[in-house]
């Protein structure tokens, strides 16, 4: 077993737990707590025009007038007067990865960030802290018309009326408490638009660190698939751990228009001091497919529910999840789909595993319109518990307004079979191994999904939780 | 008599998304009223039933604060899942589905109960039946306790009717004690008119090797609620639910079935069938929970949903709730129309649409009915279903 503990550590836990010392001299720091005058600096900050002022003043309105939400996990631990809105590192955003400040630039190196670019990427965002630090597309893909650039850049262009028209419509700052506060704070993350008919063979990723303790983090990332167009997108997130709760409240608005299709690709492994409570929401027209895949290890409490409205006639969605809850985690996650165009379809495949008192909790929501004829929506959730400290809990929620919808439902909890545990001992592998084994064989629905640079890190994110580090 | 207060029930174990309208229900003051509070003579009252009438509500739940420790004992820690709202029914004798406003209720109005007793090693054969016929405007509220001493063992079905076109107040509260190996089989039959405002509560608790049997019928009213909240306390405890609806209509049905699983070795079995016609709405809420220390156990929930007209609404919540790492538990949930395999295969045997769907209904509520362990009753349930479709 001590062997296979030293296999387990040697998949490098320090990658994730790097921490960067944050100077007066290199970083530039709000004070904390979140007010109008804050909410203006970020505005300064921003360079805002004037419309997005205004709209960041609107959502902090909402946000004091909303209240917490009453049904997850306690976020009684988050204190927003103790968490600073914005930290950016005092470079401007780079292009050339050469030019990347050299603290900065060696987090994303141990994070094999600008390998994977340079191997299996079309182009790659990279956030630190408030801040894109460093943008980047292959030429050939924005030879294709493909933009792919920092939101703030974005808005200063030709497509700023794009982005005017599209920014928190999916995700209205009414939506919740921390959709307004998202509005009212947000910094950085990405504007993709892929044009009519363009096929972008591989993915474009973009990573999200948060170095900053008691910060909070609000990149929007919006994405506009056009017709017939075609794009797989990576995101990937990390962060130290503190003994002061982070908080992300990101949000991300996607646009899938007719027989377009767009792959959304999560792994998610904040540092577990992280309240993680991001907003994913897409909307896809007709014949459009949108299928999402996403790992969720990380974060100490998790809101996590991408949403996807089929509103255009056979459209498609597809989610295929899986959470591990470790010790001293309250992860709350699962898929939202609302079904409006005729013969739509959603799928939703969620594993989830409970460990060393770690609550994982799967929820969803499944509705199906009167307009929604001929829809059709299967749901299946699998819960592993791990031990007996732990808790898995699956709350699915329908709600059905037309005759003619086929909707099928099934969720299973169970353990690990002792039976297969004793057949690996049998073969000379250890309790633990075998253990680790057959976990990552029950997550192989989402990690053959990914591509296999990611696959592999979602496996080694396995062993290293089920190694209990 | 008329009550002036609202009554939240019905509410789900676990809080989830407000705009799925599941976490819980209301019955308006409006619906509530009340000019009789006693349960009717039984019909049928076979030997071995000692029965004592009319108790006040509070003093017949004495005998579930006097086994509270052992009813609420579990072998493990209990670490409640994210909002959790089991502690707001702390209050009641026993925690029932549809939670403490009915006991609060019951208490204000000065509702009596009967006191249903088998003694231990008794079984009887025979099933007590209490038929409910309810007249035009009457408003009733009455409350039964069972009481299933060791090794014994009773069946109760009680029927609440009318005609067809009458309407009205029907409240009942029924608390179950399974004690060790003790079997409680409870049929419910609601046929009440068109325009009835009509609840039904549950609660229970089964020591070792006990069983409760829970089979429903609704198949009237304007309005119903109903709950069931079984504690599978000791080991080898078990609860079997059947229930078959049959809603139409503008009219509505909310459901909170819940199997509390603290035992080792239980098992729960919860399955609902039914038809939803015209503008009827149905919200099903059916929670397995595996608490701490209820190893080797398993609970299975299936929901069969046939909806036949665009404009029903169906709101479903099965829950899975699980802090205990040997437990078996899964739910399944059907909703759709008739599929066209089957529609196809009955019209090729001469079987036109709408009397293929007058088959299907009828095959899921006869399903249900044909358990009735009393053969006249049976019958005149499925000639009820058989007329009113």
């Amino acid at each position: 077993m001590s062997d296979n503990k030293q296999k387990v550590v040697e998949i490098d836990r320090s990658a994730y737990e790097f921490k960067d010392i944050e100077t007066e001299k290199d970083f530039y720091r709000m004070e904390e707590g979140l007010d109008e005058e804050t909410v203006l600096k970020v505005s300064a900050e921003k360079n805002d025009p004037e419309w997005m002022r205004d709209f960041r003043l609107k959502c902090l309105k909402i946000y004091n007038e909303m209240e917490m939400p009453k049904w997850g996990p306690s976020i009684e631990g988050l204190d927003m007067d103790r968490i600073t809105s914005y930290v950016r590192h005092k470079s401007e955003m780079k292009n050339n990865w050469e030019d990347v400040p050299e603290d900065i630039k060696n987090t994303f190196e141990r994070l094999g960030i600008p390998q994977a670019e340079r191997e299996s990427l079309a182009g790659v965002g990279a956030q630190y802290d408030s801040e894109l630090v460093y943008h980047n597309v292959k030429d050939e893909v924005a030879a294709q018309g493909v933009i792919y650039t920092d939101l703030e850049s974005a808005m200063k262009t030709e497509y700023a009326d794009m982005i005017k028209s599209h920014f928190m419509t999916l995700i209205p700052p009414t939506d919740h408490k921390f959709a307004a506060l998202h509005g009212a704070v947000w910094s950085g993350g990405s504007f993709v638009y892929v044009p009519k008919g363009v096929k972008v063979d591989i993915p474009l990723q973009s990573y999200f660190r948060l170095n900053a303790a008691g910060a909070g983090q609000f990149e929007h990332t919006l994405i506009i698939v056009d017709e017939g167009a075609d794009l797989h997108f990576i995101e990937g997130c990390s962060a130290p751990k503190y003994n002061v709760a982070n908080l992300h409240a990101g949000a991300v608005e996607l646009f899938v228009a007719k027989n377009a299709r767009l792959r959304y690709s999560t792994i998610e492994n904040w540092s577990k001091n992280m309240y993680n409570l991001n907003t994913k929401r897409a909307l896809i027209e007709e014949n459009g497919i949108m299928e999402w895949v996403s790992g969720s290890f990380g974060s100490h409490t998790g809101y996590l529910y991408p949403m996807t409205i089929l509103k255009g006639d056979h459209s498609k969605m597809e989610f295929t999840g899986i959470t591990f809850a470790g010790k001293g985690q309250n992860l709350d996650t699962g898929a939202k789909v609302v079904h409006q165009g005729v013969g739509t379809t959603s799928v939703i495949n969620s594993k989830s595993i409970s460990k060393d008192g770690g609550i994982g909790t799967y929820r969803s929501s499944v509705v199906i319109q009167s307009s929604a004829k001929k829809a059709k929506a299967s749901v299946s959730c699998d819960s592993l518990m791990v031990d007996s400290i732990s808790r898995a809990d699956t709350i699915p929620g329908m709600d059905i307004r037309t005759d003619d919808a086929d909707v099928g439902h099934e969720a299973k909890i169970g353990r690990i079979s002792d039976d297969a545990i004793f057949y690996l001992m049998s073969r000379g592998i250890s309790e633990e191994e075998a253990k680790a084994m057959i976990v990552s064989g029950f997550a192989n629905p989402v990690s053959k999904e990914l591509p296999l640079e990611y696959a592999v890190e979602m496996n080694n994110l396995i062993k290293l939780e089920m190694s209990g580090h | 008599m008329n009550k002036d207060l609202n009554m939240k029930v019905n509410v789900l174990p676990v809080l989830t998304y407000g705009f799925l309208k599941v976490n819980d229900s209301t019955v308006s003051e409006s619906d509530i009223k009340i000019d009789s509070f006693e349960t009717p003579d039984a019909s049928k009252m076979p030997q071995g039933v000692d029965v004592k009438r009319g108790v006040d509500f509070a003093k017949a739940g004495e005998i579930f604060i006097k086994n509270k420790d052992r009813i609420m004992y579990t072998t493990g820690e209990f670490a409640g899942p994210n909002a959790d709202t089991t502690g707001r029914n702390d209050g009641q004798a026993i925690r029932t589905g549809m939670g403490i406003d009915v006991d609060e209720l019951m208490i204000s109005a000065g509702a009596k109960c009967d006191i249903y007793t088998v003694e231990e090693n008794v079984k009887v054969s025979e099933p007590v039946i209490i038929e409910y016929k309810m007249k035009d405007g009457e408003g009733c509220i009455s409350s039964q306790v069972i009481h299933a001493k060791k090794d014994s063992e009773i069946s109760v079905i009680l029927v609440y009717e009318s005609e067809k076109e009458f309407g009205g107040f029907h409240g009942i509260s029924t608390r179950l004690l399974a004690e060790e190996g003790a079997k409680i089989n409870i049929y419910k039959i609601q046929m009440l008119g068109d325009k009835f405002i009509h609840f039904d509560d549950i609660g229970g608790a089964c020591f070792k090797g006990g069983s409760i049997g829970v089979t429903t019928l609704e198949l009237g009213a304007e309005k119903t609620w109903t709950g069931c909240l079984v504690n599978l306390v000791e080991k080898d405890a078990e609860l079997i639910s059947n229930m078959g609806y049959l809603v139409r209509y503008n009219n509505f049905l909310d459901v909170n079935y819940i199997a509390d699983q603290r035992g080792k070795n239980t098992n729960s079995v919860m399955h609902a069938k039914g038809v939803l016609m015209d503008s009827a709405t149905k919200v099903f809420r059916g929670t397995i929970d595996f608490k701490n220390g209820s190893s080797g156990s398993a609970g299975d929930e299936q929901e069969d949903t046939l909806m036949l007209s665009p404009d029903v609404v169906n709101r479903s919540m099965p829950v899975i709730l699980c802090q205990e790492e040997d437990v078996d538990g899964r739910h399944g949930a059907t909703i759709g129309q008739l599929g066209e395999d089957l529609l196809f295969y009955m019209q090729t045997r001469g079987i036109d649409e709408e009397n293929a769907k007058r088959m299907m209904i009828r095959a899921r509520l006869d399903s249900v009915a044909r358990t009735i362990p009393d053969k006249e009753l049976e019958q005149r349930v499925i000639f009820y279903i058989q007329n009113i479709i």
